[in-house]
């Protein structure tokens, strides 16, 4: 037990473990990855996020059995600097992103990722999500500067084939800076980007519509940006879909996004569908409520573990059961128990549903990685 | 059927007061004593049983939304090394761990499909979280 760490069963969580494993610097030991699988052991995408940690990392230990099955892992120091990855298309560039976002500011140098590869497909949140959510709330813990920065450089490429090129830069902080977010404010405008690629230009006018047509009911300031992709910058394969972003007047926004099925995969869809109930999703999103929409609550919640020894806050809407997993892992790593409030609004409120208010002391993580100067 | 019986005729009889035939006072003492001793404590547990109930209500309401609870679960569960009978040991702990073991890594939240946006009910549920719907006086 003690020469491996923390041992784990099975693959789910498998980023989390990997991610908190090497910023606490424990050994982490996970078996029975798919042991009764008719195919067991790692996918090709969790091999391929493990190269991406190695990529990362100076001196980290990887042990594999030959079956798959048993991964030993010890951490490595956070070095950073230039990386390029070609990210294994059976998930797209959003699985590994969000790793790297958690992993960024505790760099030695200065993080500057190339990733290639799917950049939208349903699974996983697409580059221009993570973009317009994850990055402004990372700037709300100190994580901010002129190289903080995520974009897409050679156009989309779209589940199954890719061909996607995606740059990720984010400068490196000694310490993380505790946060009081208790208030989203009112939601004064939503922007979204429609996007069609491969397929008529056409497609994302009819998202842009039906989309409008559910949310115009609650406000005039909506604007969705239409974006087609043709010829080189576009990828192996088509599609469609849509991403819509509410922000509020204290800064904090809230996404939603949905894409169409990808190309020879299930029921093909129509976009006034993917319009209408991606549009449902985010009002879904809204009635959570909270400063963090569900899909960024662990890096929220990792980043306010690592802050400084003073109490941070956040209001949350009802937790993820993939944050209540993290949670779980964060008191297994850090020792840090949230304490959770539940906030019912009153009945004469028409504010959405319950919200938590997550209080923690932060373990006053420094950078150890990061060189003075 | 005859402790019943006594039940009844004794609550006549405390509202009549004390002035009784002889006859009947052997009774009213055998009810009495029923009711009041220790050791059978047969009724005992009926007193106040709409208050107990409600407490018991009231208890478990306030137990519902404990998070921390649910999230971090509770200590006793994690007793691995149980052994049954001093003999045998139970091999398998749950088998919804089992299931959930290798499952999808993904941060989507699955909408609650219960939730149906076209009704103009849920709609008004969420309005005065926009800037056109209803401000606070210290806004």
């Amino acid at each position: 037990m003690a020469s491996h760490g923390l041992v784990y069963d099975g693959c789910n969580s498998f980023r989390q473990r990997l991610v908190l494993s090497t910023l606490s610097g424990k050994r982490v030991k996970i078996k029975g990855i798919r042991s009764r699988d008719d195919d067991p052991g790692l996918r090709d995408f969790e091999a391929s996020f493990i190269r991406l940690m190695d990529k990362v990392t100076n001196g980290s230990r990887i042990e594999i059995n030959q079956t798959g099955t048993v991964l030993f892992y010890q951490p490595g120091l956070l070095c950073g600097g230039s990386v390029e990855h070609d990210c294994n298309t059976q998930r797209s560039i959003g699985y590994y992103l969000e790793a790297l976002l958690m992993l960024a500011p505790f760099m030695k140098a200065p993080l500057k990722a190339t990733l290639r590869g799917v950049t939208n497909d349903p699974l996983d949140p697409t580059v221009d999500l993570l973009k317009t959510t994850a990055l402004p709330l990372m700037k709300k813990f100190g994580v901010d500067g002129e190289r903080f920065d995520l974009k897409v450089r050679m156009g989309l490429g779209m589940a199954p084939g890719g061909g996607g090129e995606v740059v990720f830069s984010c400068p490196v902080r000694g310490t993380i800076r505790p946060v009081q977010l208790t208030e989203p404010g009112k939601i004064k405008r939503i922007r979204g980007v429609a996007y069609s690629v491969r397929v008529s230009p056409q497609m994302a006018n009819r998202l842009v519509e039906s989309a409008r047509s559910v949310l115009n009911q609650f406000l005039p300031d909506i604007y969705i940006h239409t974006d087609h992709m043709k010829g080189a910058n576009s990828g192996k394969s088509p599609g469609f879909g849509l991403i819509l972003v509410a922000e509020t007047v204290d800064g904090f926004s809230l996404g939603a996004e949905m894409s169409s099925t990808p190309q020879g995969q299930g029921e093909p869809m129509l976009p006034e569908d993917l319009g209408r109930n991606c549009a449902k999703l985010l009002l879904e999103e809204v009635y959570r409520g909270g400063c963090v929409d569900s899909s960024n609550q662990s890096l929220a919640l990792l980043l306010m573990t690592l802050g400084q020894q003073d109490v941070s806050k956040v209001l949350l809407g009802p937790l993820s059961p993939y944050t209540i997993k993290f949670l779980r892992h964060i008191r297994d790593f850090f020792q840090i128990m949230f304490k959770m409030e539940v906030q019912k609004p009153s009945e004469d409120d028409r504010i959405g549903g319950d919200k938590v208010l997550m209080t923690c002391v932060g373990v006053g993580y420094t950078n150890i990685n990061k060189t003075l100067k | 059927a005859r402790d019943s019986e006594n039940c009844s005729e004794e609550h006549e009889e405390d509202s009549d007061g004390e002035e009784e035939e002889e006859d009947n006072v052997a009774d009213v003492a055998t009810t009495k004593f029923i009711l009041q001793c220790p050791f059978t404590g047969a009724l005992k547990w009926k007193e106040d049983l709409q208050q107990k109930a409600t407490e018991a209500f009231l208890r478990q309401q306030e137990a519902v939304p404990n998070l921390r609870k649910l999230v971090y679960g509770s200590d006793d569960s994690e007793n691995e090394d149980e052994e049954l009978g001093g003999l045998f040991r139970v091999s398998r702990l749950q088998t919804s761990n089992k299931f959930e073991a290798n499952a999808l890594d993904c941060s989507h939240f699955k909408p609650d499909i219960s939730h149906c946006w076209d009704s103009e009910e849920m709609l008004n549920s969420i309005r005065d979280c926009f800037v056109t719907g209803k401000w606070d006086d210290n806004q």
